[in-house]
């Protein structure tokens, strides 16, 4: 058995997407205006998702809500009776849905996500770090003063470039390729780009990681319509659909960083990555374009190696000579990821898959875009999600 | 903050495993679970083994001794204990597991990879005995 949900073939599709306006609530929240909840990030969110789909909330059956949201919360503030509900992540909820509507639990299933946390002052790092019931490397180094996500991916990388040859400044592309295609985003928060030297002149916040290594802190909401394929068919949009998907979690050696100084998960990813290849027939050389779950930079790198798109240490190579921004060889994080277009802890990129294969992203469209990568490996638990026309 | 309190070490993760852990530290000699049926050492502390999910254990006293493996620098300031810029350390324990810690002044200091470390016991201005690193002849 190779893992992988090969019974979940095309059997559901994104018929709706929304989201919030997030770079006029980012403005808005530097000036201390905040204007709603997660809640109602997340119902903002939702209502444009019916809209883009041509749905009314009567044909909603199921409802699967991310963190920090709780889904019997948000499934009192949408007014929704369910056949099935969940909480889980972006890449988690996407597959959740599938299952569901594969088992016959459901046909049209919402999938919402609200998240304050720049309003809300949520902490990544520091005394009330979040996230340590479910990552106790978040908070059982403190003592020795190891806090926040970003200090656990600068340990990483720092191992990384010993054993891997990786050039520190190679990583340097990520940022000024994902700033160049948030620039052609009217949707992103960051628009100006940076050059190389901008991000080699940035100060360090955890060394070797600098500022423009790090996402960003936003409030805003997601909400996604998954379908099964043959109501799918019969929506306003151009279905997206969901050909596969490879999942393979790391869990042994998590707190002790363990894996995250031998093989930084690149197993993970290269299993997920293989199952989902392989459920769809296709290979890395088939994408048209790859999102990345990029909370920081370095998992930009770790993805083209463990996910098939470069050779083994060769990352720092591939960014530099094929290229990853606008006109590169590899388009990524399109919309402008995590480091400049929004936060929204992989939600967003589900969005950037469809808008892309659909058509229609003006200055940032991909020609001809047939098939879609989303990849996130989050401490070692990898998914690989491939979506297609 | 007055000035009669002292900075407050961050806080230590607790419960059953880890509550004795962190008593061997207190006595400066940090013990670690071996495994009574394979010989595996784990940490952070546990209720089972991860290689033969045996249940029965001893506390063993570790060597101190230990390799740098990884390091970071923070440029800016998370915790009251720990004020920017100071270092924190992975080093492979010779028993086998990863642990992180500083050096016994935490600011930076040059490091090299496979440099060889021992653990010395420091006293936190609370009180609290925090295992840290000096440098190791080999």
């Amino acid at each position: 058995m190779n893992g992988g949900g090969s019974k979940l073939r095309r059997t559901a599709a994104i018929v709706g997407v929304g989201h919030t306006d997030w770079a006029g609530d980012y403005k808005a929240a530097k000036d201390g205006k905040v204007r709603t909840d997660a809640a109602g990030l997340a119902a903002i969110s939702f209502v444009d998702a019916l809209a883009d789909a041509g749905l009314r909330k009567s044909d909603i059956d199921g409802l699967i809500v991310g963190p920090p949201t709780s889904y019997e919360r948000m499934g009192e503030v949408l007014g929704l009776d369910v056949k099935w509900g969940g909480s889980a992540d972006a890449v988690t909820s996407v597959a959740q849905a599938c299952m569901a509507i594969e088992c016959g639990f459901a046909e049209v299933i919402a999938l919402v996500y609200g998240n304050d946390q720049r309003s809300a002052g949520t902490q990544y790092g520091g005394p009330e770090a979040m996230g340590g019931d479910a990552f106790l490397s978040y908070v059982y180094h403190a003592p020795w003063g190891l806090t926040s996500q970003g200090a656990l991916y600068a340990m990483l990388f720092q191992r990384y470039c010993q054993t891997e040859g990786f050039d520190p400044a190679d990583l340097g592309h990520v940022a000024v390729a994902e700033r160049a295609w948030a620039a052609l985003n009217p949707n992103a928060i960051m628009r100006t780009p940076i050059t190389l030297d901008d991000y080699a002149a940035s100060r360090f916040i955890v060394e070797p990681l600098r500022l423009f290594d790090y996402c960003l802190i936003n409030d805003g909401g997601v909400a996604l319509i998954v379908a099964e394929a043959s109501r799918a068919r019969k929506m306003a949009q151009q279905p997206v659909f969901i050909e596969s998907i490879g999942r393979h979690d790391l869990n042994q050696g998590a707190t002790s960083l363990e894996l995250r100084l031998t093989n930084y998960y690149l197993p993970a990813q290269q299993a997920a990555a293989k199952a989902s290849y392989d459920i769809a027939g296709v290979g890395p050389q088939d994408m048209d374009l790859l999102q990345v779950y990029d909370s920081f930079s370095v998992h930009v790198p770790l993805a083209l190696d463990g996910y098939g798109y470069c050779e083994r240490g060769e990352a720092g190579k591939f960014m530099r000579e094929q290229g990853i921004g606008p006109g590169g060889k590899l388009p990524l994080n399109t919309g402008g990821g995590h480091l400049s277009e929004s936060y929204m802890q992989g939600w967003a990129h589900q969005i950037e898959c469809v808008r892309q294969l659909r058509g229609g992203c003006g200055p940032r469209q991909v020609e001809g875009a047939r098939f879609a990568h989303y990849t996130s490996d989050i401490a070692g638990k990898a998914f690989s999600i491939i979506y297609s026309k | 903050m007055t000035m009669t309190e002292p900075v407050q070490t961050p806080r230590r993760v607790r419960g059953i495993y880890h509550d004795k852990f962190w008593a061997s530290v207190a006595e400066r000699r940090m013990c670690l679970q071996k495994c009574r049926n394979c010989g595996t050492f784990r940490y952070p502390a546990g209720p089972a083994c991860h290689a033969c999910l045996g249940l029965d254990y001893d506390w063993q006293p570790v060597s101190g001794k230990g390799t740098v493996v990884s390091w970071v620098t923070y440029h800016r300031q998370y915790l009251p204990a720990y004020p920017a810029p100071y270092q924190v350390i992975a080093v492979r324990l010779d028993e086998g597991p990863i642990f992180v810690s500083n050096m016994a002044d935490p600011s930076p200091s040059p490091r090299t990879p496979d440099e060889r470390v021992e653990i010395v016991y420091v006293d936190m201005p609370d009180g609290v005995v925090l295992p840290r690193l000096r440098s190791a002849a080999r």
